[in-house]
């Protein structure tokens, strides 16, 4: 008979029960999904079976004849072929000359920066023999002390992605580099007779100054030349507000120091996700939660107010959702408490005025420690109102700093001026270096293709050549990737590093830079052709090298060559941040605000997404396939709505198509029901849907945000019609707009049942029972965990078979904000394949770590009884109050390397073994895929190779070796970018984290290269990192050695707060987590009648 | 009733069984001998594309192994020396030779044929890509050249000496003190235990700070006092005789550099 282990039952009301440490519990429930929350017949069948779904469905699930005969061909060929087998030869290549610094098999690190939008993400970058390989955060940096995110992390495929752009293209045509240069020589000509007359530069937001320098030099010298500045996620609110509160001064910019906030109060601003443009603010604000060593006292308090969850919501101690359209509102009615007053046209419900009135009391009696942000797709007003609050609150010089960043190298114009002079005519040649793809990505009343179309000549430059603007343009040139780029680039409080390559370009890419130097070049002297030589330059440096070089001796002080390479080490240059501003804060005069929107005018917010920010990054399998943290979505985007506004408009599931029309302009989105959304509002991230020819990942992914989007308000749309589909429809006579689209979530994959995984408590709770969270759930009820073996051997001596190193992790539950880089710092150093979106809906997504996403509730009323009795039950018969605003956590399980593992006892051929150091490792080669071991994992942390997911084409899997090759799915490009220390796995292999065993066993050898004739094998600590270790911003995760005192493992193993996944099951796991604690506002509290926070269900 | 079966077929059966007890010792055999490293590896020596005498370079001339494979100490990798490692020497030194034709065409900025191309040797020893070996982690802690590649100063062609199969590397791992050497021979290919100067090596081991109880006993030597290098030479003479031997110096060596190599799988394998 199967045994099977009975989970003891939970009693049905554990309110009634009273705790030991005298807390009354609340009755609080945690779901990942809104059918696990009702436990839906759908959703316990699928939890119930270990490996989801059906064989399979194929798409090609009958073979033909022809591939019979072909398969039967091929293996006859091979038997053949392996009688007449004979060792092959392989090959030894070194260096001819030996290359400076390259040690054969040792991996080589370079600091570089990656630019980003209001500043730039300083990284530490893993190269073997020349490849980029990986990357992390550079922890000397002054401002960006540890790790980066998710977007930095999957950067480093698009460097390999084989469809990057890497040919010039003439009116969409290829093209080649010969008959480029030629046209250019004559553009540029034609610029330098007239002036510049004629000519219009559209930028990119950038912080380089080398870029800046010479647009200055590009005005000077073509004084009739005009420039734009365009991306469509840009920081103009931001700059417009400010400038509007410092009377008119252009040059001011705020930097917020959340490391000095005790009170902290974002409208709308997602700072600890994409608002931010580095993980400065997650490094910062995530100080200030470390509880231990009597910290809870100190700890600081998040207040949100924000539309649709943000990983910011998610750590705010207090959110409030409200509408996009309301913030400005509520930053009014703030700001009247401060005596600011603007004229707003709405007013305030009482509940929220309450809410406003509590928050700024606390914000109040916390001058000098208190914060507001405001979120950078709010406008103008916002931001202006804001900076006159933080004035009011003494915010300056403490909390936040005002820097001067300096003008602008030259005045800009914005998108819409620049189609307004096209319309006019004034341009005729149009030169594109923005990043963005304004012909698609342009609001939808800026038909700015058309536009392009009316230039007489447009040259973009751009790395992505499967964009709408370089299939409009008359050349499109390739664009280096930043890593294998010379620049610089200034972070947001203006630290300067250099952008430096690790690679040459794959595809003969230019910078913005070379491009701007090209265009200013003198012509290139005739070749006399009686001598037909090339003249090759001793010099090996490049223009664009040389040009960083002479910005930077502008900047640095001292000597230049001797600070040059410092930078160049340290990845940026001492004192190079901006000085502080003399500005004087002012709130202007104005009135604004909008009606609160109903449910037949709603209103739609715009945002970046999670994945691929603005859609550059849509043609990257790991920023697709890396679920969204707050939705859990992948491969697509899709139109969040609150719960009440979807039973409103009679919308039961995911993906029902919404049909919203606005102005005249109609378009479609498949529903995403979200949990504490505000109601009567779509948020939709941009950057999908951008066609059929986005390339082999972004081909046809999600949908297209940009034309219910207007110039004027360019985040925010007000007075949409909203609908559900029925029944398909037809638009154009021939697109099928389906009425229920298939969205990949994975919320509900490797469900754990519930049982009292994640922990919380409050502040207060905290102090008075520190270790409230070890007995919660089952382990209230267990006795003391007893093994049979014995931890000692006969002379009493410890049973431990390696006494130098046993390894061991913690995961700071309060410090995780859930932003997935984790997920992709895992993927990009264990070389883990992304499996496509079809693969995603069949539960078979590979990322070791798997994040899980609660929302907390009140304990819902369903009749448990009846559901046992196999009644279907139904969120919707829940009221859409329950999800009005409920809490949400984060927790991210990989593999929890149990001592007592029950995935090594049922291997078969020991493929899954304990080693002596305390890992439950995987000899990969000798796994035959029997699944056993996923089966018998109580954290469903293994993940199966149901495909030879990095050999086949995502698209093909199902064919096997009939997959065609030259898909791009297996291109050889993304071979460079593997981790040569690590298998890459094959069909049929089970995988897991090993706490990246790699990273060990390189500490552990580099200790004994040390010891050399010595016995001090012990790795030093904090030597060795894990990839998830080293990306996290907010210091979540404690990785080391649990035999080193000195490790701050084992402080945080001797936290109050830490327990075991599952303790009751006796698995005695490596990992462990701790519990998060809140920091509750009292008023609010009692305003509210909820307690956010408090101890978790099923205390006894 | 007819006889169906002729007498001769009653020896069938046992006929059959022979022929085929012959035929599968045959086969077992034979993949035993030809389907394992030993046939597969173990005197593999291909062509390369420069006659390299490593018997001359490494044994005539006494070139350190370290000075090409430069980087062994330092990296899971023991490199090939990159052209220009050869042309140090090579352009004062036969540099006409036709056998460094394939080094000048390399290196030589003047040859006429000079292509810069790094020259292409023939690997001969390959582990599987899922086995994860570093050298580094062996010629820091006593293991010698020798023990995994042999007289390699003695080979005019390199050719493959030992079978590198997964359970030859497990034989050393457990039994780590049979190929253990002070750290100063690791690259004498020459090195017997024979030749060990005894005062020598204890001396230079209490002087790293060993406790002259714990070198006797990790000799296994019971009821011996010594407190110095002569007395520890004197104790160790009296037990394993005139000369030193690998049963002497090995254990020692293990127990004081706390040399464990791993044993789970983990250790080759990620």
């Amino acid at each position: 008979m199967k045994r099977t282990w009975q989970h003891p039952e939970e009693p049905a009301s554990p309110a009634t029960l009273t705790p030991e440490g005298g807390e009354t519990p609340a009755g609080k429930h945690y779901w990942r999904s809104l059918s696990e929350l009702a436990e839906t017949r759908e959703n316990i069948d699928a939890r119930d079976s270990e490996f989801h779904g059906s064989p399979g469905k194929s798409e090609e699930s009958e073979s033909s004849r022809r591939d019979f005969m072909k398969l039967m061909g091929a293996s006859t060929a091979l038997a053949g072929g392996l009688a007449a087998c004979r060792k092959p030869t392989l090959l030894l290549v070194p260096y001819s000359e030996s290359v400076e610094w390259i040690i054969p098999g040792k991996a080589l690190l370079y600091a570089t920066a990656m630019p980003r939008l209001g500043g730039c993400t300083p990284l530490v970058v893993t190269t073997h023999e020349g490849r980029p390989t990986h990357v992390s955060g550079n922890r000397l940096h002054p401002e960006v002390g540890n790790g980066n995110d998710g977007i930095a992390q999957s950067s480093i495929l698009d460097l390999y992605d084989p469809e990057r752009s890497r040919n010039v293209l003439n009116k969409g045509e290829r093209s080649s580099q010969a008959d480029f240069s030629a046209a250019f020589a004559e553009i540029a000509a034609g610029i330098k007779k007239s002036n510049g007359e004629g000519s219009a530069f559209l930028v990119g937001e950038t912080s380089s100054p080398t870029r800046d320098r010479l647009l200055k030099e590009v005005a000077t010298k073509f004084p009739q030349a005009v420039f734009y500045r365009y991306e469509s996620i840009n920081r103009d609110a931001v700059r417009k507000g400010l400038s509007d509160a410092t009377d008119g001064k252009t040059d001011v910019s705020i930097v917020p120091r959340f490391e000095k906030a005790k009170r902290i109060l974002s409208l709308d601003c997602d700072f600890l996700g994409l608002d931010s443009p580095s993980t400065n603010a997650t490094n910062a604000f995530s100080k200030n939660r470390k509880v231990d060593d009597g910290g809870a006292a100190k700890m600081n308090r998040l207040y949100v107010v924000e539309a649709s969850y943000t990983v910011t919501g998610g750590m705010a101690d207090h959110r409030l959702p409200t509408n996009a359209s309301q913030v400005a509102t509520i930053a009014a009615a703030l700001g009247k408490t401060f005596g600011l007053s603007v004229e707003s046209t709405t007013k305030l419900d009482e509940k929220t005025t309450k809410w406003v009135a509590a928050t700024a009391k606390d914000l109040q009696a916390h001058k000098g420690e208190a914060l507001v942000v405001a979120g950078s797709q709010q406008p103008a007003a916002v931001h202006a109102m804001v900076a006159a609050i933080n004035d009011k609150l003494g915010a300056f010089g403490k909390t936040a700093d005002l820097l001067n960043r300096g003008n602008d190298p030259v005045p800009f114009g914005t998108l819409g001026e620049l189609a307004e002079a096209i319309g006019e005519k004034k341009v005729k040649t149009l030169f594109l270096t923005t990043e963005a793809d304004p012909a698609y990505d342009a609001p939808g009343d800026i038909d700015f293709a058309r536009f392009l179309g009316e230039v007489e000549t447009t040259i973009q430059l751009s790395t992505r050549s499967l964009s709408a603007t370089a299939r409009a343009a008359t050349w499109h040139v390739p664009a280096a990737h930043y890593l294998e780029s010379w620049g610089d680039v200034r972070s947001a409080e203006g630290v300067y590093s250099i952008v430096q390559p690790m690679i040459l370009p794959l595809y003969d890419g230019l910078t913005e830079i070379d491009f701007l130097l090209k265009l200013m070049a003198d012509p290139a002297p005739a070749t006399d052709p009686a001598e037909g030589e090339t003249v090759v330059s001793d010099s090996e440096a490049t223009p664009g090298y040389e040009a960083v070089r002479a910005t930077f001796a502008e900047i640095a002080e001292g000597d230049i060559e001797k600070a040059w390479n410092a930078t160049l080490r340290d990845g940026f240059l001492k004192g190079s941040s901006y000085k502080a501003s003399n500005a004087k804060i002012a709130l202007p005069s104005g009135k604004g605000g909008f009606p609160a929107p109903t449910l037949d005018a709603m209103e739609i917010a715009f945002r970046p997404d999670f994945k691929i920010w603005d859609g550059r990054y849509i043609n990257n399998g790991w920023a697709q396939e890396a679920p969204d943290p707050t939705t859990s979505l992948t491969w697509d985007n899709a139109a969040l709505l609150s719960i009440r506004t979807a039973k409103a408009l009679g919308i039961e599931n995911n993906g029902q198509m919404l049909k919203v029309e606005v102005a005249g302009k109609t378009a479609y989105y498949p529903a995403m029901l979200a949990p504490g959304h505000a109601d009567n509002s779509l948020t939709i991230p941009f950057g999908y849907g951008q066609g059929e020819d986005a390339g082999f990942i972004g081909s046809d992914r999600g949908f297209n945000a940009h034309p219910v989007r207007t110039f004027a308000s360019p985040y925010l749309t007000m007075g949409a019609k909203v609908s559900v589909l029925t029944a398909d429809e037809i638009i154009d006579g021939e697109k099928v707009i389906p009425a229920n689209y298939d969205l990949a979530t994975t919320a509900e994959h490797n469900n754990m049942y519930g049982r009292a995984l994640v922990r919380e408590g409050t502040v207060d709770a905290f102090e008075k029972k520190p270790d409230f969270a070890k007995k919660q759930g089952m382990d209230a009820h267990i006795p003391e965990n007893v093994s049979f073996y014995k931890s000692v051997d006969q002379d009493d001596k410890p049973l431990l078979s390696d006494p130098h190193h046993q390894w061991g992790m913690t995961i700071d539950l309060n410090q995780c904000i859930g932003c997935t880089a984790c997920l992709l710092a895992c993927q990009s150093e264990n070389n883990i394949p992304i499996v496509g979106k079809e693969q995603v809906m069949q539960h078979r997504e590979m990322h070791w770590i798997r994040m899980d996403r609660y929302f907390a509730t009140a304990e819902p009323k369903l009749d448990k009884k009846t559901q046992d009795a196999g009644a279907n039950h139904e969120w919707t018969e829940m009221s859409a109050d329950h999800f009005e605003n409920p809490e949400m956590t984060f927790q991210p399980v990989a593999c929890q390397q149990c001592e007592s593992a029950p995935c090594e006892t049922v291997c078969p051929v020991n493929a899954t073994v304990h080693t002596e150091d305390g890992l439950n490792s995987m000899a990969y080669n000798r796994c035959i895929g029997t699944r056993y071991c996923a089966n018998n994992c109580p954290y469903k942390a293994r993940r199966f190779n149901y495909f030879d997911y990095n050999k086949r084409p995502i698209d093909e899997l199902y064919r096997g070796p009939f997959s065609t090759k030259e898909k791009t799915g297996v291109a050889e490009t993304h071979k460079l970018q593997k981790n040569p220390n690590v298998t890459v796995r094959m069909r049929g292999v089970m995988e897991k984290c090993t706490y990246c065993v790699q990273r060990i066993q390189e500490g552990k050898i580099e200790q004994k290269r040390i010891a050399r004739d010595s016995d001090k094998l012990r790795v030093a600590t904090g030597a060795v990192r894990t990839a998830c270790q080293d990306v996290c911003s907010a210091d979540a995760i404690t990785f080391g050695n649990l035999l080193d005192d000195k490790d701050p493992l084992v402080k945080m193993k001797a936290s109050p707060r830490n327990y075991d996944l599952l303790n009751y099951i006796g698995t005695l796991p490596r990992t462990s987590y701790l519990a998060r604690i809140k920091n509750p506002n009292a008023e609010i509290v009692a305003l509210t009648g909820k307690a956010i926070g408090e101890i978790s269900s099923h205390i006894h | 009733m007819a006889n169906f079966f002729p007498r001769w077929m009653n020896t069938l059966p046992l006929k059959v069984a022979v022929c085929l007890g012959a035929l599968g010792t045959g086969v077992v055999g034979a993949v035993t001998y030809y389907a394992t490293p030993k046939y597969g590896k173990v005197g593999y020596m291909p062509a390369q594309p420069v006659p390299f005498s490593h018997k001359l370079h490494a044994g005539q001339l006494g070139m350190d192994c370290r000075y090409c494979h430069s980087h062994v100490e330092n990296s899971w990798h023991s490199n090939v020396p990159t052209t220009e490692t050869c042309w140090n020497c090579h352009q004062h030194v036969k540099k006409e030779s036709p056998r460094l034709e394939p080094v000048r065409r390399s290196i030589d900025k003047t040859y006429e044929n000079y292509d810069g191309k790094p020259i292409e040797w023939v690997q001969v020893h390959k582990l599987a890509d899922y086995a994860y070996f570093d050298h580094s982690a062996h010629v820091n802690r006593g293991v010698s050249c020798v023990s995994c590649h042999g007289k390699v100063n003695e080979m005019t062609e390199v050719y493959h000496a030992e079978t590198h199969s997964m359970g030859w590397c497990l034989e050393c791992h457990r039994a780590p003190e049979e190929n253990l050497r002070p750290l100063d021979q690791v690259t004498n290919l020459d090195w017997k235990p024979e030749d060990l100067d005894r005062e020598k090596f204890y001396g230079d081991l209490l002087a790293k700070g060993a406790e002259p109880d714990t070198i006797l006993s990790a000799l296994g030597i019971e009821g011996a006092v010594a407190t110095d290098a002569s007395g520890l030479a004197t104790a160790a003479a009296n037990v394993f005789g005139d000369k030193a031997t690998q049963k002497e110096v090995g254990p020692v060596l293990k127990t004081l550099w706390n040399v464990n190599p791993p044993e789970n799988c983990a250790g080759c394998h990620r």
